[in-house]
């Protein structure tokens, strides 16, 4: 349904695009559609200068249906060395896209020299105007890569991280209500438990599946958690409560950093 | 008394000494973490080798992108690697499937640095393996069942993933990332071999307060890249971990990370227990090329003045072969593997860079040899019988435009473009070379129309065995790269072919199928390589039963 939404707010724009590119003649379109390929195709692993073969296919030379570029730079291939550019580019861009790699169909299969373009624009940004500088802080450091311990490391939003913990996206309003960062620094998860290995390992850990032969942890001894699949003979007891605090899992944190997560965890449910 | 002294560190040279060949298990990636790729079996030579024939086959059904794994033999059992993380276990002999597993890749992925796998790494029964979706999975080597499995990264938000195969040592999965054309702070990460805890983390790139952070300007390091995206070799005596570390980002711009920006293009020394900087070599300061630094480290023992050295030799994608003192990082000598070489004028006694040649933005510039590299990642070999060390090297060139590009996180991050062009000579293609190691002097060449794509291996039977675009697997005469035999296994050689034995029986192995992104980019040059199939398979040769 949101993919079929999506569709229908796109064409009338790619139309209008193309209505545009053909009154003003199409070669202003495909010229601008170059250099969005030069910048952001033709790298190493994609494909090659101006359409020829690299890692992906030789665009040069091939007649591809117009929709069906369109959807395959909005959306990707899955499972495949294709991104989907849809965040990425405007409907402009890709009606640009679109246009210059249909200009290569006549094309020889051996690339020209490169065109001596001048330096180009930095690629469009996400656009980040509507958040707030609280959660933008927030997001920020809920994902931040140059901490070893970060919030995504186990709780998945908005498709990032790992869903070890719970999905924050679905926090009642009366745990949005609470006061938050004494949560977040001293709450105790009932649902992390301590196990007890025969060979006397002792960790925290959230229990997945606990089969008649195996069970399926979440170890969280270390961080980032690392999921086991234990032999269920070789556990010795599994204990509650395991002692185990939140703040183990936010220390990287100071106080008012941890503030502007929840300011971001309170964005994503209201969102939600 | 010099004499006394020089007869003990002789003596205690000799105790120290690592042997890296194999024998009848290929146990590690690179044969032993010593990385030779020799093989002290002698039972195929230069005598019999013509004699080779197909024991077996194992088609692993997975095409994309080739097949450019190392397989592993431990007892009889070969545990083999295929694009989107599939293991196969195969009986040795008889290549009959003991298990396999096939990993559980998101439904929606997308796989920016390729399907490919390059390895597992086995130890204690446990095998692990990187995945495309940036996880280090952990199997029973017995039975193929996942005994752990932990996310490094999130892959959507970092935009690299794991292909290469880890190291173990000493109960450490050491596993290194690609990410190194994103905006991306490479690392490398070791995790506890049982039970998959994380032990500690090397960012390639200092964080604000560590040394060497100072060689990045303003944010820069947080997108510089440093990717880790081959494999590391291990000195136990030493206790040091030595991995090699790739570009930093983006590739052909560098205009705002200003600086020598360290560790990329360097070759660092690790203390195996806490991962601290013990050494580092930088080979490229504020590297402009797309250099990596990342290929294979061949741990070595060379006499240097009659006294054995413990060296280390890196071929770098730049076209360089560089030999350091791997206990203090010492440049020793640094020599190309290829011809066609002009982004510099040469290596200095230091190892410092003469007269560079940098990418200019806006305007096209002919840079040798190609981002493809003077030589691509698959891997050299040290025969120490020989005395030699056998690579491949690639002449060709590019046209690069540089362009100014600001970093978006985890997006590509290349800062130009480029185009394949024809060497100044017009003669371009591949070679593979048995070189001296201190001299670079090239005892002989085998030369051949396209690049050589697969690693060497080599033999105590003085063999030489790699594979070519065509399909061709061959063996060469050590000491005169005279080609002996030859098969041709239908798709092209990309991956690393090892030797092992079972009940006597010596066994070569190779895995074929074309794919990867440098036989991708071939096609831009020669355009007939595009119709050259892909493929996925295991070819397995021996001396029939009545010739040994």
């Amino acid at each position: 349904m949101k993919l079929a939404i999506r569709v229908f707010f796109f064409l009338p724009a790619l139309l209008l695009a193309d209505q545009a590119g053909t009154s003003l003649g199409t070669s202003a379109v495909v010229a601008r559609g170059d250099k969005l390929f030069a910048q952001g195709c033709a790298v190493g692993y994609c494909h090659g200068s101006a359409g020829a073969a690299a890692r992906s296919p030789r665009l040069r030379g091939r007649t591809f249906e117009r929709d069906y570029l369109v959807k395959v730079i909005r959306d990707g291939i899955p499972n495949t060395a294709m991104p989907a550019w849809g965040d990425r580019l405007t409907d402009d861009d890709i009606n640009a896209l679109v246009a210059y790699i249909q200009s290569l169909a006549t094309a020889s299969g051996d690339g020209p020299a490169p065109s001596e373009t001048a330096s180009l624009a930095p690629p469009v940004a996400v656009k980040d105007s509507d958040l707030s500088p609280d959660v933008r802080q927030g997001r920020e450091l809920f994902y931040d890569p140059q901490r070893l311990q970060r919030c995504s490391n186990c709780h998945r939003v908005q498709g990032i991280g790992t869903p070890v913990g719970p999905d924050l996206a679905k926090l009642s309003r009366a745990q949005l209500a609470a006061e938050a960062v004494n949560a977040l620094k001293y709450g105790r998860p009932r649902r992390v438990q301590g196990i007890v290995t025969k060979d006397g390992d002792r960790f925290p850990a959230i229990l997945i599946e606990r089969g008649p032969s195996e069970t399926r942890i979440y170890d969280l001894k270390a961080i980032p958690p690392v999921q086991r699949n234990l032999p269920t003979t070789e556990i010795q007891s599994i204990q509650q409560p395991s002692g185990w605090r939140h703040s183990q899992a936010v220390q990287s944190y100071a106080t008012d950093e941890l503030k502007a997560v929840w300011t971001f965890i309170r964005w994503v449910t209201e969102r939600k | 008394m010099t004499r006394l002294l020089t007869l003990s560190l002789l003596i205690g040279s000799a105790l120290l000494a690592q042997d890296g060949s194999t024998k009848e298990n290929w146990p590690e990636y690179g044969g032993q973490n010593s990385a030779w790729r020799y093989s002290a079996l002698d039972q195929v030579d230069t005598s019999n080798v013509a004699q080779l024939a197909a024991a077996w086959v194992f088609q692993t059904g997975d095409n994309d992108g080739g097949l450019q794994s190392t397989p592993l033999v431990i007892d009889g059992v070969m545990y083999v690697s295929t694009s989107h993380n599939r293991v196969f276990a195969l009986d040795a002999v008889t290549g009959k499937r003991l298990w396999s597993y096939i990993y559980e890749l998101p439904k929606t992925f997308t796989t920016f640095y390729g399907p490919w796998n390059r390895g597992v790494a086995i130890s204690e029964g446990r095998l692990v393996m990187g995945t495309l979706d940036n996880h280090v999975v952990a199997l029973d080597a017995k039975t193929g069942r996942q005994l752990w499995k932990v996310n490094v990264e999130d892959a959507n938000q970092c935009g690299c993933n794991i292909t290469a195969a880890p190291l173990i040592a000493k109960g450490k999965v050491i596993v290194g990332v690609t990410g190194g054309d994103s905006a991306h702070r490479g690392y490398l990460n070791a995790f506890d071999l049982k039970t998959g805890r994380h032990l500690w983390r090397f960012w390639t790139i200092p964080g604000p307060g560590e040394k060497g952070h100072e060689t990045w300007q303003g944010d820069s390091w947080k997108f510089g890249g440093g990717s880790t995206w081959m494999t590391g070799s291990f000195d136990a005596s030493l206790g040091l971990v030595y991995w090699a570390v790739g570009n930093p980002a983006a590739d052909f711009y560098g205009g705002n990370r200003k600086g020598d920006n360290l560790y990329t293009d360097s070759i660092v020394a690790l203390d195996v227990e806490t991962g601290k900087l013990k050494w580092h070599f930088q080979q490229v300061p504020h590297d402009v090329w797309d250099w990596d630094a990342a290929y294979e480290i061949v741990l070595a023992e060379i006499p240097i003045n009659a006294l054995p050295r413990k060296v280390l030799i890196n071929v770098s994608k730049g076209g360089y072969t560089y030999v350091l003192d791997r206990t203090t990082g010492e440049f020793i000598t640094a020599w190309p593997v290829a011809k066609n070489i002009n982004w510099i004028k040469g290596v200095g006694p230091k190892g410092e860079l003469l007269g560079r040649n940098e990418p200019v933005v806006g305007k096209p510039k002919l840079i040798c040899p190609s981002i493809g590299g003077g030589r691509s990642w698959n891997h050299g070999a040290w025969s120490p019988k020989a005395g030699l060390f056998f690579t491949t090297g690639i002449e060709w060139c590019e046209e690069v435009t540089a362009q100014a590009e600001t970093p978006s996180e985890g997006k590509t991050f290349f800062g130009g473009t480029f185009k394949l062009v024809p060497t100044p000579d017009k003669k371009s293609g591949g070679h593979l070379g048995a070189y001296e190691p201190l001299t670079g002097k090239a005892v002989w060449k085998y030369e051949y129309k396209y690049p050589l794509l697969a690693s060497v291996l080599a033999t105590a039977g003085n063999l030489i065995f790699t594979g070519d675009a065509e399909g061709d697997f061959f063996a060469l005469d050590a000491r005169s790269g005279k080609k002996l035999w030859s098969f041709n296994t239908g798709s092209g050689h990309r991956g690393s072919s090892i030797s092992y034995s079972v009940n006597g029986r010596q066994y070569i192995a190779t895995p074929s199928g074309w794919g990867s992104a440098v036989a991708g980019l071939m096609q831009q040059f020669w355009p007939e390589t595009e119709q050259f199939p892909n493929g996925s398979a295991v070819f397995v040769f021996a001396l029939p039963e009545q010739k040994r």
